[in-house]
């Protein structure tokens, strides 16, 4: 089922974090504020006191999130007068143009097009269980395995082959062309969110889930664990388009 | 029709293992090509494997409508990948035309090909190999066979080369024969994938379950008869089988 979209105005940068991972929940956000091109490049950060006291946490587990994204490349941090936390965007796909493509995208053709991509890589999940022979799996669960540890572009693109072998399998020409096209049309937006580690490793478990499923030749189930890990991926983009919208 | 006519499917046998070795007799320049120029130097530049072009263009025509060159990773000196591929079903004229393919392993469109079986299946075994029916979403997203040779350096696989032929022409060159048996029948693959077949009980791409295909493969693919009647026929020397039911 899909989850209630009403919670997402929370997600708006810095509301007030839950109690866990908070340090996680952090670098979480900020994560996604550099990489959707919230924050520009080479912009200051806001002091350790500073964002502790809008996240509503301590300066302990705001270093903590820094030190987390320092090691990912998107924050640097000078020391000395002039100093303090600077965003580093990432060179990978031009980060204001994808923000700019998901701002522009109504909730509406959101759903519209999670409907067709669920239909897409649904049915495909489903003929893969009938189809697939040793080989097929073999190169399935390769695929699947490059979700391991990946983050930032590696996890997008890990996602994107997942589902393109997966199609694939399927034995279906049409049903391939119809994944690379709606991937290409908006694959770079619904994987992207994908970036902080703890969605990557949901998704790798989720990966091995399906080819579980397809290698028991257990059709209904590779078809609904597939529409269920696309809907947690386009739940993540409806929110994030919505704290876009949030002024 | 005779008794023996439907129970064996010769025509069927002989006019597939027929088209299998015309397109592998095709690759035969090619490989030679390869192999020759990968003996030249070991400093080997991807811009060299241009000089294979003549080979590969000449093996275009009848069934095969892409060939090629594929390199193992490293055996190139400047760049890690090689990929010397053209195909004729592009342009309206049929005229060849060169396919490119992502080689940067770092690009977001990389697809790593070292993986597909087409490429696997020739090196690990060190023989020629027919793949698919398969998605060929790498090159030209068409349901495609792939005829595969390994290519050596000295001992060392250094790739392969080879032919693609579509399933679709596949299934018009062979579908009258197979009509003709007058029994429900279909050429499978070495997994037990449907290449083509009479009835669509047997659908394309779908695997045939009721006979254990590959174990068969594997122990010698000599005729059989299951006990139901179904009978199993390896096409000449081509990893093509005929299956007829009753």
């Amino acid at each position: 089922m899909r989850k209630e979209m009403s919670n997402s105005a929370r997600l708006a940068m810095f509301a007030p974090l839950e109690q866990v991972g908070r340090a996680e929940a952090v670098a979480a956000r900020l994560f996604d504020a550099i990489t959707l091109g919230l924050l520009d490049d080479a912009e200051q950060l806001p002091s350790e006191a500073e964002l502790a006291a809008q996240f509503r946490v301590s300066t302990v587990t705001v270093r903590e999130a820094l030190a987390v994204l320092r090691q990912q490349g998107l924050v640097e941090t000078r020391r000395g007068r002039g100093g303090g936390s600077f965003v580093r965007t990432p060179d990978w796909p031009a980060q204001s143009s994808w923000a700019e493509r998901l701002r522009l995208v109504s909730m509406a053709e959101l759903r519209d097009f999670g409907d067709h991509y669920l239909a897409v890589a649904g049915s495909a999940a489903k003929l893969a269980a009938e189809r697939s022979t040793p080989e097929d799996l073999e190169r399935l669960r390769l695929t699947a395995e490059d979700l391991l540890g990946a983050s930032g572009p590696d996890a997008t693109r890990a996602e994107r082959h997942f589902h393109l072998e997966v199609a694939a399998a399927a034995q279906s020409p049409r049903l391939t062309n119809q994944e690379v096209q709606l991937q290409s049309e908006h694959g770079v937006l619904l994987w992207a969110p994908l970036g902080d580690k703890e969605t990557c490793r949901g998704s790798y478990a989720e990966h091995q889930a399906i080819v579980t499923a397809i290698a028991s030749a257990d059709g209904d189930r590779a078809r609904a664990l597939t529409e269920e890990h696309l809907l947690g991926a386009l739940d993540r983009l409806a929110d994030l388009h919505l704290t876009l919208e949030t002024p | 029709m005779t008794d023996t006519h439907t129970l064996t499917g010769e025509e069927v046998v002989t006019q597939v293992s027929a088209l299998v070795e015309e397109i592998f007799a095709r690759l035969k320049p090619v490989l030679a090509a390869a192999e020759t120029l990968l003996g030249e130097t070991a400093d080997l530049s991807a811009e060299a494997l241009h000089t294979i072009r003549p080979q590969v263009i000449e093996a275009l025509g009848g069934l095969v409508v892409g060939a090629g060159f594929v390199s193992a990773p490293n055996v190139l000196a400047d760049q890690e990948l090689g990929f010397e591929w053209w195909t004729s079903c592009r342009t309206d004229d049929g005229a060849p035309e060169q396919l490119f393919i992502s080689l940067d392993p770092e690009s977001p469109n990389f697809l790593d090909y070292t993986r597909q079986s087409w490429f696997t299946v020739p090196r690990d075994s060190g023989r020629r190999h027919v793949n698919g029916p398969y998605v060929d979403y790498l090159c030209t997203d068409e349901y495609t066979l792939t005829f595969t040779v390994p290519v050596t350096r000295g001992e060392e696989f250094a790739g392969v080369v080879g032919a693609d032929v579509y399933v679709r022409e596949f299934e018009r060159t062979v579908s009258r024969r197979l009509r003709a048996l007058g029994r429900t029948a279909a050429l499978l693959n070495a997994q037990g994938r449907v290449i083509v077949s009479n009835s669509v009980r047997k659908a394309t791409g779908s695997l045939v379950r009721e006979i254990d295909v590959p174990a068969w493969w594997a122990s010698g693919a000599e005729p059989y008869t299951a006990p139901g009647g179904m009978t199993l026929r390896r096409c000449g020397d081509s990893p093509i089988t005929l299956l007829v039911t009753t």
